[in-house]
C-alpha cells in the first residue's frame, strides 16, 4: 500500500503540486477578500443610526441588502453557488464562460465575506463599551474610534474564527471541481482515472490536506502570539530624566 | 440648525465675549430611561477654575448628570449650554467632547496600546498633530501624574492606580477647559486611592476646571471649592466645602454625611 502511495506521488508529484498551489491561492485570496468584505459589512452595520430621517431611510436599505447577502450565502451550498453563479455568466453572455479560476475566487471571496461580515460584527460587539466611551470623550468620531481604537482589538479577537475560515477554505476548495478548477481534488480524479489506484489516491490526497490545514493552523496561532507581543516591558530611565531623553528611548524601545 | 447655534465649537475663538460667564451652565435638566426619573430639574453652573465636587448615596443621579455634561447621555429636557452656546441637540457632540475631558471609574485604556501611545493618539487624530509633538506633550503630562516611566507598558501590565494616572494623563493631552471625572477611584484598592486624589490635586492646585462625582468625602472638603450634595434626582444643597460639611441646612445632607462619618 505504501509502495502504490509512493508510486503515485513520484509519478504524479507535478500536478498534485499545482493542485495544492491553486488550492492555496483560491483559499488565501477568498479568506483575504472575504474578510476585507467582512470588515466593510460589520464596520457598516455598527454605524449609530443618523438622526436625518433621508440617511436613515437609506442605512436601513443598506442594512436590508447585506442581511440578505449574508442569509443567501450562507444559507446555500457553496458548490451549488459555484454553479448557479459560473452557468449564469455564461446564460448572461451567450454561452461565453468565465475563467474558471477566476470564477473560482469569485465563488469563495463572496462566500467566505457571507461568514466574515458575522465574525467581524461579533468580535465588534464583544469590544467593551468603555473602549468606544474612552475614544468618543477625546473627541473622536466614530470612524476614528473604529480604526484606531476598536478594530485592531476585534481583529485579534477573531483571529481564531478567520484561520477557522481559512481552514475551512482549504478543504472547501474541492467543491469548485463541478465548475472544472484544477484544485487538488480535481487532480486527484484526473489521477484515478488513469490509473484506476481509487484508494492509495485518495489517502495520498487527504495526507496532503491535513499537512495544509494543520500547517496554516499552527502558523496562525504563532501570528496570534506575535500579535500578543510580550509579557513584558521596560520602566525607563530615572526619576529625573528630561523629557526629550525620554522621548528618545521611547522611539528606540 | 444646530450648527448654526454653535459658532463657538466651531471657531475654537474662547477669549471673546464670555468673560464672566460660566463655562458650564446647565439650565432645567431631567433624564428618564423609561418610566424612571433619574434627573429632575437640574440647574447647575461651572466658571473656570472651579473645583466641584458632586457627592451624594449611589443611585442618586451623580453619574449621569455628569454624562449629559459631555453628551454620553441625551437629556429628556432642559438645555446644556457651553459658554453660552446650547450644545444639547448638536449634531457634532465630538466638537464638544474635545473641549470636555473626561476620566472614568473603569479607566477605559486602550487595551491595543501602550501607555505613550494612549496618550497621542487624542492629540494625533483630532488635532492632528505631528508623532514628535504629541510624545513631547504626552511625556509632559505623564511626567505630571508620576507615570513617564511606564511609557512601554500595556494597561493590562498596569495597576489600577497606574491606570487611573494614565489616563488623567490622557485626558489632560487634550488640553480640556473641563475635566469631568467619574468616580475615578471607586474601583480602586484602598491603597492606591491615594495616588490618584493626590494627583488630582496636584491639578486643582494648577487652576484646571474640573467635575468631580466622588464618595471620597475628605478629597471633596480639601481641595473643591463647591460642594454638590445630590439626592433622588435633584439637587438638594449645594455651597462651600465649609458650609456643606459643617453646617449643612437640609436634613436629607445631614443624614448622609453623618452615615458616611459612621462608615469612615
Amino acid at each position: 500500500m505504501l509502495l502504490k502511495i509512493w508510486e503515485i506521488l513520484s509519478k504524479y508529484y507535478v500536478d498534485i503540486l499545482i493542485g495544492v498551489g491553486y488550492t492555496m491561492l483560491v483559499a488565501l485570496i477568498g479568506t483575504v477578500v472575504g474578510l476585507v468584505i467582512g470588515i466593510l459589512i460589520g464596520v457598516y452595520r455598527t454605524i449609530p443610526d443618523p438622526r436625518n430621517k433621508t440617511a436613515l431611510v437609506f442605512k436601513k436599505i443598506g442594512d436590508w441588502l447585506l442581511t440578505a447577502y449574508v442569509e443567501i450565502f450562507r444559507g446555500t451550498p457553496m458548490m451549488v453557488q459555484a454553479m448557479v453563479i459560473f452557468w449564469g455568466f455564461a446564460e448572461l453572455n451567450d454561452g461565453m464562460t468565465l475563467d474558471v479560476t477566476v470564477s473560482g475566487l469569485i465563488i469563495v471571496s463572496i462566500n467566505t465575506g457571507a461568514y466574515m461580515a458575522e465574525i467581524v460584527r461579533g468580535g465588534i460587539i464583544s469590544i467593551d463599551k468603555g473602549q468606544f466611551e474612552g475614544a468618543h470623550a477625546l473627541g473622536l468620531t466614530h470612524t476614528q474610534t473604529m480604526f484606531n481604537v476598536v478594530l485592531p482589538q476585534a481583529l485579534r479577537n477573531i483571529l481564531p474564527s478567520v484561520s477557522n475560515e481559512f481552514v475551512i477554505n482549504i478543504k472547501d476548495t474541492s467543491v469548485l471541481n463541478v465548475i472544472g478548477f484544477t484544485e487538488l481534488f480535481f487532480v486527484a480524479k484526473d489521477i484515478v482515472t488513469q490509473t484506476y489506484e481509487t484508494f492509495p489516491t485518495y489517502l495520498l490526497v487527504a495526507i496532503v490536506y491535513f499537512i495544509l490545514t494543520f500547517g496554516i493552523s499552527m502558523l496562525l496561532r504563532f501570528i496570534e502570539r506575535k500579535m500578543d507581543g510580550s509579557k513584558n516591558y521596560k520602566v525607563l530611565g530615572s526619576q529625573n530624566m528630561d523629557a526629550e531623553s525620554f522621548a528618545r528611548e521611547a522611539r528606540n524601545g | 440648525m444646530a450648527e448654526k447655534t454653535t459658532p463657538y465649537l466651531q471657531n475654537d475663538d474662547s477669549t471673546a465675549a464670555d468673560v464672566g460667564q460660566p463655562i458650564v451652565k446647565i439650565e432645567h435638566l431631567g433624564k428618564s430611561f423609561g418610566d424612571h426619573a433619574v434627573l429632575k430639574d437640574i440647574d447647575f453652573a461651572v466658571n473656570k477654575g472651579d473645583v466641584t465636587c458632586v457627592i451624594g448615596p449611589s443611585g442618586s443621579g451623580k453619574s449621569t448628570l455628569l454624562r449629559c455634561i459631555n453628551l454620553f447621555e441625551k437629556p429628556t429636557v432642559g438645555r446644556i449650554l457651553f459658554h453660552g452656546e446650547d450644545v444639547t441637540a448638536t449634531r457634532k457632540p465630538y466638537l464638544l467632547r474635545q473641549k470636555v475631558g473626561m476620566v472614568f471609574q473603569s479607566f477605559n485604556l486602550f487595551n491595543n496600546l501602550n501607555v505613550l501611545h494612549n496618550c497621542t493618539l487624542g492629540p494625533r487624530k483630532v488635532f492632528k498633530m505631528s508623532k514628535a509633538d504629541a510624545e513631547q506633550l504626552a511625556l509632559r503630562h505623564l511626567k505630571t501624574v508620576g507615570m513617564d516611566a511606564y511609557v512601554n507598558a500595556k494597561p493590562r501590565q498596569l495597576s489600577g492606580g497606574q491606570k487611573q494616572r494614565v489616563a488623567i494623563a490622557r485626558a489632560l493631552c487634550m488640553d480640556p477647559e473641563v475635566l469631568l471625572f467619574d468616580e475615578p477611584t471607586s474601583a480602586l484598592d484602598p491603597e492606591m486611592v491615594g495616588e490618584v486624589l493626590s494627583a488630582m490635586k496636584t491639578l486643582a492646585e494648577g487652576g484646571l476646571t474640573m467635575i468631580v462625582v466622588t464618595h471620597e468625602m475628605s478629597f471633596a472638603r480639601d481641595v473643591a471649592n463647591h460642594v454638590v450634595f445630590m439626592d433622588g434626582g435633584v439637587i438638594v444643597e449645594e455651597g462651600a466645602p465649609a458650609q456643606i460639611f459643617d453646617d449643612p441646612r437640609e436634613e436629607r445632607t445631614k443624614a448622609f454625611l453623618s452615615r458616611n462619618k459612621a462608615v469612615n
